[in-house]
């Protein structure tokens, strides 16, 4: 018998259904992941089993079957629960220390020589042990996920739930935290389940599930899943009813190109595929006021940014030329968007010098002058809720003084070439992440801008609809013959990109194209070069 | 001017869109304005009185019939004291009286009668005022002719009716309360999403774009002012206009603008929804305790008068007081005008300084 079984797990909220008939079977002494997009499903699955989310369906614990969270409640002591998001489940104003007192505490755990021996190990682990009464707000986020972790293992769960643990962490402290995982699993025996949304660390998971819409698509280990996907696999053809994305292209039906290696993501197109998902294309049109654009768009100097004793950015210098699309990659907390938010004006430049558009900026006057050269899309697709879309994007032609008629000639071009004009008397909550995604983009470039300023434009949606936001950005890139500067902790994205910047801690530690990245380190992988990158800086 | 009116027009269609907020706010506007006109009372009601009587005659009974509805409830008897005391103890009774052995009689025999009264002085208002009222009973049972006679000329107010003051008073809280709230929410709910950056990345003056956000919002805000003073103040409690209802209106749209002032102030300060609740009820509430709405300013400490300057809601208080009771006109009106403004101006200012510019 299985430790813990799943059987056809139902979830919806009120109008949405977030899980459909999701069942798997996990053993003991195992880490099985789950990988997919944010609101793919993954939370909710969690929530479900870990007895803090009405479902419907059936989960057993050892054979104890439960069906809601009131009958989940005798399983609780053996179950660990690490929800999403950087250091959630910690108190800023408590140390490492007072941590680990705390939750032994809520657990009732005694303290007896064998718990102070396991807190000991516990923090060593986490590379804690040297800073016991540091506060919980002056860690860094990777510290923050690896002392959230050890809080969870502080009563030796059976079962442990980490939802998310290393989105937005670094990728030093991403291996570590795969090393207390890994000891954990062969110490105590327990079960890990782990969703991620980072297709690479799915190599050190025992048995994988690929989460889409809130189905499970696929399972099987990383190997059998790549051989599934192989028969579908073709090197980049042009053809119908197939995708083409990132040198591949994904066909059921036999083509004449010869097979290519596929990815954990091909199986996601292939999906699609099945399902009659073949995304609608996506075209960028020539852009209608033509415009000169300097060598060198925008060079920062030295800049810096300080929060009383935190020092952001750290004399960053940084330069991104003309159609060019620059990375701008770290983790979180890395001062990527505290820079984007410096290069904007929306916060001042402590030190260093700024110029943009060949124009040094000394003054609100400079910005108000280059505001119209400029597009801004902000993280998470701020667009306003109560308005739909069409209204937002009259709001937004207004406020840049498009003319009526020009402007809703160039919505309608927009709508229909970046395939949401069948979404536009939709409010932006109903429509998914995707639609959401493009049509921010839209607003951002209504104005036909010279510089694009994109701050974690790919977090939150979908593969295939992250597949497509690239491809516009280069169709962009070609056609308009604009500049993108783009932030992303999707180290990955990285080969996307012309040139990348990574900052660490609000160092710049790299500043080179990919190419040149993939040779000085011997591998494709980016991953694998970020790590690389961070362990140089150690 | 047309991203003016385009930010003017998305803000209504937001507000409309939210139908939450709209019944909050003409619940704030019409039923707490009526239900606090109605309910919030300094004369006694329903008090409830318990009486012993040691002795006997009739002058007790009358005296008690004296108490009645709606101010009292029917007196209710006790066998003693002590369970009078109890009684009041348990706060079942409010007022006790006890009519000692030789009540009437010492009465008749003039010797000064006592008759002892208990008082709940938790309900300290209501008791005392009841203790009045038994007072002026008690005087006209005596019978004493004194060659004196009050001749009383009650101004601005002849009924001496409390609900049109205590209503009014509560619909200058309410355009407070909701002017504050609803600037404060509309910039920071912008601040949450995110669209703010948005916004200060258009090409469009900011200055421009605050004013015409604060504008919709004071819009909103007279519209709830109209409805109030239409139906609340004149149509249920008869408030008599004496002065200008132009100059009100006027007084009104300043005060409102001010008030979006300081809305902007603690949208500046604060990052999130939350946050905006918390600053408004701590800058609301000697906002209001300091502007005489409920304590009149002279009978205040020294140095609270001299804080009360600093609260717009003095000056909109005693001139829209003036205008509706007094009758005040526009000349006299004018420092109340000049009092609203400036503190208008300052809090704009302050406002755009901090969350109205690029750097």
């Amino acid at each position: 018998m299985a430790l813990l079984e799943v059987d056809s797990v139902h979830i919806a909220y009120k109008r949405t259904i977030a899980v459909k008939e999701a069942s798997f079977t996990a053993d003991a002494g195992q880490i099985v992941g789950f990988i997919g997009a944010d609101g793919a499903g993954k939370s909710s699955l969690f929530h479900a089993i870990a007895g803090v989310l009405h479902f419907r369906g059936e989960i057993r614990y050892k054979g104890y079957p439960y069906h809601s969270p009131k009958e989940a409640e005798p399983i609780k002591p053996y179950i660990g629960l690490m929800p999403q998001g950087l250091g959630l489940v910690l108190y800023p104003q408590l140390s490492v220390e007072e941590h680990l007192e705390f939750f032994a505490n809520i657990r009732d755990i005694p303290r007896d020589k064998a718990f102070m021996k396991y807190k000991k190990k516990l923090l060593h682990m986490a590379g804690l042990a040297e800073f016991p009464d540091r506060l919980a707000k002056n860690l860094s986020g990777g510290m923050k996920q690896k002392l959230s972790l050890i809080c969870t293992l502080i009563h030796k769960p059976k079962l442990l739930i980490l939802d998310e643990p290393t989105t937005g962490v670094d990728p030093l402290s991403r291996q570590e935290l795969w090393e207390i995982l890994d000891q954990n699993r062969k110490e105590e025996r327990s079960l890990t389940l782990f969703s991620t949304a980072y297709m690479g660390e799915a190599a050190k998971m025992d048995k994988i599930h690929l989460m889409d819409e809130g189905e499970i698509i696929a399972q099987g280990t990383a190997g059998e899943l790549i051989k599934s996907a192989r028969p579908y696999t073709y090197q980049a053809t042009r053809c119908k009813e197939c995708i083409t994305f990132n040198g591949r292209t994904y066909s059921l039906k036999p083509l004449s190109a010869p097979h290519a290696e596929p990815t954990l993501e091909s199986l996601f197109f292939i999906n699609a595929l099945k399902k009659g998902k073949i995304p609608p294309p996506v075209e960028v049109l020539p852009r209608e006021t033509p415009i000169d654009i300097p060598e060198v768009v925008m060079e920062a100097k030295g800049l810096t940014k300080r929060f009383g004793d935190f020092v952001a950015d750290d004399h960053i210098d940084m330069q991104l030329r003309r159609g060019e699309i620059l990375g701008l990659l770290g983790a979180n907390g890395a001062g990527k968007t505290t820079f984007i938010k410096m290069l904007l004006g929306l916060y001042p430049i402590d030190e260093g010098e700024l110029y943009l558009l060949g124009r040094k900026i000394q003054s609100p006057k400079d910005r108000q002058e280059l505001k119209r050269y400029i597009g801004y899309m902000s993280q998470n697709f701020a667009l306003y809720k109560d308005l739909t879309i069409r209204e937002n994007l009259f709001y937004f032609a207004n406020m840049h003084q498009l003319p009526l008629n020009k402007a809703s000639e160039r919505i309608e071009r927009l709508a229909k070439s970046l395939g949401f004009w069948d979404y536009m008397d939709s409010f932006p909550k109903d429509v998914p992440m995707g639609i959401n995604q493009r049509f921010s983009l839209a607003a951002a470039i209504l104005h036909e801008p010279v510089v694009l300023f994109l701050d974690e434009p790919t977090s939150g949606v979908d593969t295939i609809a992250r597949a497509q936001f690239w491809q516009l950005l280069h169709k962009l890139k070609h056609i308009w013959g604009i500049s993108i500067l783009v932030t992303t902790h999707y180290m990955s994205e990285a080969q996307y990109c012309d040139r990348v910047v990574v900052l660490r801690r609000g160092k710049k530690i790299a500043d080179a194209s990919p190419k040149e990245l993939e040779r000085r380190f011997g591998t494709k992988d980016f991953e694998e070069v970020f790590l690389r990158l961070y362990e140089e800086q150690e | 001017m047309r991203s003016f009116w385009t930010v003017m027009a998305k803000e209504f269609l937001s507000f409309l869109r939210s139908w939450g907020l709209v019944a909050v706010v003409l619940y704030s506007f019409t039923l707490d304005v009526y239900i606090a006109g109605q309910g919030i009372e300094v004369k006694p009601r329903n008090v409830r009185v318990g009486y012993v009587i040691e002795g006997g005659g009739v002058l007790p009974q009358k005296i008690l019939s004296h108490l009645h509805a709606p101010e009292f409830q029917k007196p209710k008897w006790f066998a003693s004291q002590k369970e009078l005391q109890k009684a009041i103890f348990n706060k079942e009774i409010l007022v006790g009286l006890i009519f000692g052995h030789d009540f009437e009689k010492n009465i008749d025999s003039h010797k000064g009668a006592k008759l002892d009264v208990l008082l709940d002085a938790t309900a300290a208002s209501q008791a005392y005022i009841t203790l009045v009222y038994l007072q002026n009973t008690l005087l006209r049972l005596e019978n004493i002719h004194i060659p004196l006679k009050l001749k009383i000329h009650k101004l601005f107010n002849q009924n001496a009716d409390s609900h049109m003051f205590i209503s009014f008073a509560e619909m200058l809280s309410v355009i407070t309360m909701i002017g504050i709230i609803l600037t404060a929410a509309v910039f920071v709910k912008e601040k949450e999403d995110g669209t703010w950056d948005i916004m200060l990345l258009m090409p469009v003056d900011s200055r421009l774009v605050i004013l015409a956000k604060a504008a919709s919002q004071i819009a909103i805000v007279m519209g709830g002012i109209l409805i109030c003073v239409g139906f609340v103040l004149l149509g249920v409690f008869h408030v008599p206009i004496n002065g200008s209802f132009l100059a009100f209106m006027l007084l009104s749209l300043l005060y409102a603008f001010t008030i979006a002032g300081i809305g902007l102030f603690i949208a500046a300060a604060s990052h999130t929804i939350m946050e905006v609740a918390q600053l408004s009820v701590l800058i609301m509430m000697p906002l209001i305790f300091l502007s005489g709405a409920w304590t009149p300013i002279y009978s205040m400490h020294p140095i609270l008068q001299k804080l009360s300057v600093i609260s717009p809601l003095r000056y909109y208080i005693e001139g829209s007081e003036s205008i509706f009771f007094r009758g005040t006109g526009w000349s006299d009106l004018y420092p109340y005008f000049m009092g609203v403004s400036v503190l208008g101006i300052l809090t704009f200012w302050y406002g755009y300084r901090k969350i109205g510019r690029l750097f």
